[in-house]
């Protein structure tokens, strides 16, 4: 047993928005975004926040290692609750108990990587979370340049895949982007100014003492996690004489910049790709920086298949429809007709007798007859017993399309609603709502995996209450 | 042993409003205006009637809970009013409430009256609805075309038929129940279409188009009943007379297990089942003269013709696109027009579908008259597929 990253995972929303369209609707007021409109960004799902987002990294981390963190910590700056733990819902849909610690991390793009400079010296096995779904104004650079995505590590006692040679953290108050706690959008000042003073005299500050300390020398440095433009990798890589080739993907051609989570998406993705025994570089910069430096174990090899972002990034849906974009994202307001002024109040009394049924997807198993269903009940579905029933979690089950409709009459922010019945081992069928499907996609008979989603928004009560749903197979 | 229902009661009095878009009446008008048609129908005096039970269903948009709709429209005097309830089965248990009471020899005549005011919405389709439950907290916000439409993805995949012959005899049966609508004077929707509208018309739910789909209308219906006895008292020789009234509610094992496959209802088949031996039916397709089906979608009333045993499993495509259930057909359906065409003011649905029982076995049906029928069978599907309320009537002709 040792201590370090014991496993790593990441989530990049399926939908893609193509830059080109970015550029086609609003370069006629800014010319000057042509220079950015290559390649695509990542778009949240209108059901998809910072939260369901961390939770499928979550999964992506956690899936078939056998480990059940006590701690889970979740980094986003575009947390969708001010006052009520997010992360205790991710425990929920990660069906972790109860006695699990969470803690919401926030306030900086550094939340992810400075909690890891601190679990760099030790500590509880936790479950690093990091996700961010920041809204971008229409016709502003971040339209471009920003992508929606989430990240996790596993830190803690165990097998590690990497383990820490040391960090090193600096703050410094220079607001090169904000946001208000009452604000929409990013407020983003000049990018050289940033590079010059910042990335450039900061971050070199960080990444010296982190290296000098663990007794590296730069050039045995096999990855640098630095988020940011290329630009700023190549001045930096210039001023600290690492090899620019050493600089890991920015993801800038197919997700974009992710926030909070970006480090840690692009720390997956080297850690998905890297060999063994080789040293990472972590950067984390905004308002101050962090340094963190890893070396991979034997053990990573082991690790590797399909995790990370990859299979993201093989099987993204690009749009070049840039209104959908805007109100997926909520930035138009469509007239969806009578229907959508539907009153989505929640029984929150309810909610919390059956939140585990509705955040773990929380069946019953009949103990007489064997036969899973979901909802639980105090009498068996198939064998007429009483309280024969042990709660079993359908997350992570995979179903079978038994019927289904694409219904252009209800509402949904992204038209049709497509719902149906759907088939689990053992017995169990639940209609259930899909996601991430597009009309004439569905076929009686697909498989189909569960994710944590939005179920409906409650914007009279600023509420919104999550529920899993069918989702196409990855890959 | 229990003796059923057959023969003990009789109906002596019916009455329907025109269905449609209402927006001349309120569920007052509606109630008064099936009422006047049933006393008249009946020849007592309103006074004679001693029980009444109110089908009604969106008591929040329509006439509100409670005896009270019922009990004030028609200023009754203080008799005993039960308001009753089971999603579409709503009009079809207010009957079987005042049926069991003359049975039961609680009194000499009961009325029975379904109504619904559904246009007041501002909108097509239902209302729209949120329970603030645990069910809202993880079932999809379905409409009703929606759960409907399912049946055909998972009929054609049962059967291993092709959608487009699916479809072809989806539009065969919405055509049929308009060519009936037309010669309904009450109907909601009285006007022919084509198979090929309704093939090429706009997809609501895939893959149900605009004209799968029945509308939504105000109306209201009525019965009166009382004993054989009492009939035969009254001097009526040839009367209708319930022969079975059945009824058969989900226990949740369609939407939770895979036992079901969602091709068809598995509740009416075992409404149809029980309402056959009440009824003395052994071979519902030489005994019924005439169905009135809960056509809510024609999906629905293609998989209802399997359920009822008018096809055989599999066997409903081939029958319907035969024209079997045409007005010249082995078997009518929807002789009235039919949900399709009648109208759906859901509380009234179920007394609408015996109303069309009454005056084609009394030979009162004018144009769309059938000849001679002498057994009838009316069905309701309440709720959706996965999860709903089944019932299953059967009227007839009756020499006291």
């Amino acid at each position: 047993m040792s201590y370090g990253i014991l496993s790593f995972g990441a989530y990049i929303p399926p939908l893609r928005l193509s830059r080109q369209a970015i550029l086609s609707a609003v370069g006629w007021a800014v010319p000057s975004l042509r220079g950015l409109a290559a390649g695509e960004r990542s778009v949240a799902n209108w059901d998809e926040d910072a939260l369901t987002m961390a939770v499928e990294a979550g999964r992506d981390c956690l899936r078939d290692i056998g480990v059940v963190p006590p701690h889970v910590a979740l980094a986003s700056t575009t947390l969708p609750f001010a006052d009520r733990s997010n992360s205790g819902v991710i425990a929920d849909a990660l069906n972790l108990d109860n006695r699990v610690a969470t803690e919401d991390l926030a306030g900086s793009r550094r939340a992810a990587t400075s909690a890891l400079a601190r679990m760099a010296h030790g500590g509880q096995t936790s479950l690093l979370l990091a996700s961010d779904c920041r809204e971008t104004r229409p016709g502003s650079a971040q339209d471009m340049l920003y992508g929606h995505g989430a990240a996790a590590l596993l830190v803690g006692e165990g097998r590690p895949v990497a383990v820490f040679l040391g960090s090193a953290s600096r703050h410094e108050d220079l607001v090169d982007q904000y946001r208000a706690s009452d604000a929409d959008f990013d407020y983003s000042l000049e990018e050289r100014w940033v590079r010059e003073e910042g990335y450039l005299k900061i971050v070199p500050e960080v990444i010296e003492e982190v290296a000098k300390g663990a007794g590296v020398s730069l050039s045995d440095i096999d990855h640098v996690v630095l988020h940011g433009s290329i630009d700023t990798a190549r001045a930096l890589a210039k001023r600290l004489g690492i090899d620019i080739k050493r600089f890991a993907d920015t993801l800038g051609g197919k997700v974009g910049d992710c926030g909070v989570a970006q480090p840690m998406i692009m720390l997956s993705k080297v850690l998905a790709e890297a060999g063994v025994n080789e040293r990472i570089l972590v950067v984390g910069f905004g308002q101050g920086a962090d340094a963190v430096l890893l070396e991979t174990t034997p053990l990573l090899s082991t690790m590797q298949a399909g995790r990370g972002p990859q299979h993201y990034l093989d099987h993204g849906r690009v749009s070049d429809n840039y209104t959908y974009f805007l109100s997926l994202r909520g930035q138009i307001d469509i007239d969806f007709g009578l229907r959508s002024e539907r009153d989505n109040r929640t029984a929150l009394s309810a909610y919390y007798r059956k939140r585990r049924d509705i955040n773990s997807m929380l069946g019953g198993r009949c103990r007489v007859c064997n036969t899973l269903q979901f909802p639980r009940s105090l009498v068996c579905v198939k064998c007429a017993s009483s309280d024969s029933q042990d709660g079993e979690s359908l997350s992570n089950l995979l179903g079978r399309v038994k019927s289904f409709t694409e219904d252009w009459l209800a509402y949904t922010p992204s038209p049709p609603y497509i719902y149906g019945n759907v088939e689990f081992a053992d017995g169990a069928n639940i209609m259930l709502e899909f996601t991430d499907f597009t009309a004439g996609q569905v076929k009686v008979g697909d498989s189909v995996r569960m994710v944590f989603r939005i179920k409906d928004f409650d914007h009279k009560r600023n509420f919104r209450r999550y529920f899993w749903k069918p989702a196409p197979l990855l890959g | 042993m229990a003796k059923g229902i057959k023969d003990r009661v009789a109906i002596i009095g019916m009455g329907c409003s025109r269905f449609g878009e209402r927006w001349d009446c309120g569920p007052e008008e509606l109630i008064v205006e099936a009422f006047t048609e049933a006393l008249a129908d009946a020849k007592i005096d309103r006074e004679q009637i001693e029980m009444a039970w109110l089908g009604l269903f969106f008591q929040e948009q329509s006439a509100g809970k409670s005896a009270l709709p019922l009990s004030m429209s028609l200023r009754l005097p203080n008799i005993p009013v039960t308001r009753v309830e089971n999603l579409c089965a709503t009009g079809t248990e207010a009957l079987r409430g005042a049926v069991y009471a003359v049975a039961a020899g609680a009194c000499d005549f009961a009325l029975a009256v379904g109504v619904e005011k559904l246009k007041d919405t501002g909108y097509g389709g239902l209302p729209e609805r949120t329970k603030g439950s645990f069910d809202d907290l993880w079932l999809p916000n379905a409409t009703a075309p929606g759960a409907f439409a399912q049946l055909a993805s998972a009929y054609t995949a049962k059967h291993g038929c092709d959608p487009k012959d699916l479809k072809r005899a989806m539009a065969h049966i919405s055509y049929k129940s308009h060519q009936n609508g037309v010669l309904n004077p009450k109907a909601h929707l009285q006007k022919a279409i084509t198979e090929d509208q309704a093939l090429n018309a706009p997809m609501i739910a895939y893959p149900l188009g605009l004209y799968d789909c029945c509308g939504v209308s105000d109306g209201a219906a009525c019965a009166i009943v009382t004993s054989v006895e009492k009939a035969r008292e009254m001097g009526i020789k040839d009367m209708v007379t319930v022969k079975a009234m059945q009824l058969a509610p989900s226990n949740g094992l369609e939407m939770s297990n895979t036992a079901w496959d969602g091709s068809y209802l598995l509740t009416t088949r075992i409404a149809a089942e029980r309402a056959y031996k009440e009824a003395g039916v052994t071979n519902p397709v030489a005994q019924l003269d005439m169905t009135e089906v809960h056509d809510c979608f024609s999906v629905t009333e293609l998989v209802v013709m399997e359920d009822l045993g008018l096809s055989v499993p599999g066997g409903a495509i081939k029958d319907v696109l035969d024209g079997k259930f045409d007005a010249d057909g082995q078997v009518p359906c929807q002789i009235d027009g039919g949900l399709k065409c009648f109208g759906h003011p859901i509380g009234a649905t179920g007394l609408r579908m015996a109303y069309e029982m009454y005056l084609q076995l009394l030979g009162r049906a004018g144009k769309r008259q059938l000849k001679s029928p002498s057994l009838g069978l009316t069905h309701n599907l309440g709720g959706h597929p996965f999860r709903n309320v089944a019932s299953v009537s059967i009227f007839g002709l009756h020499s006291a």
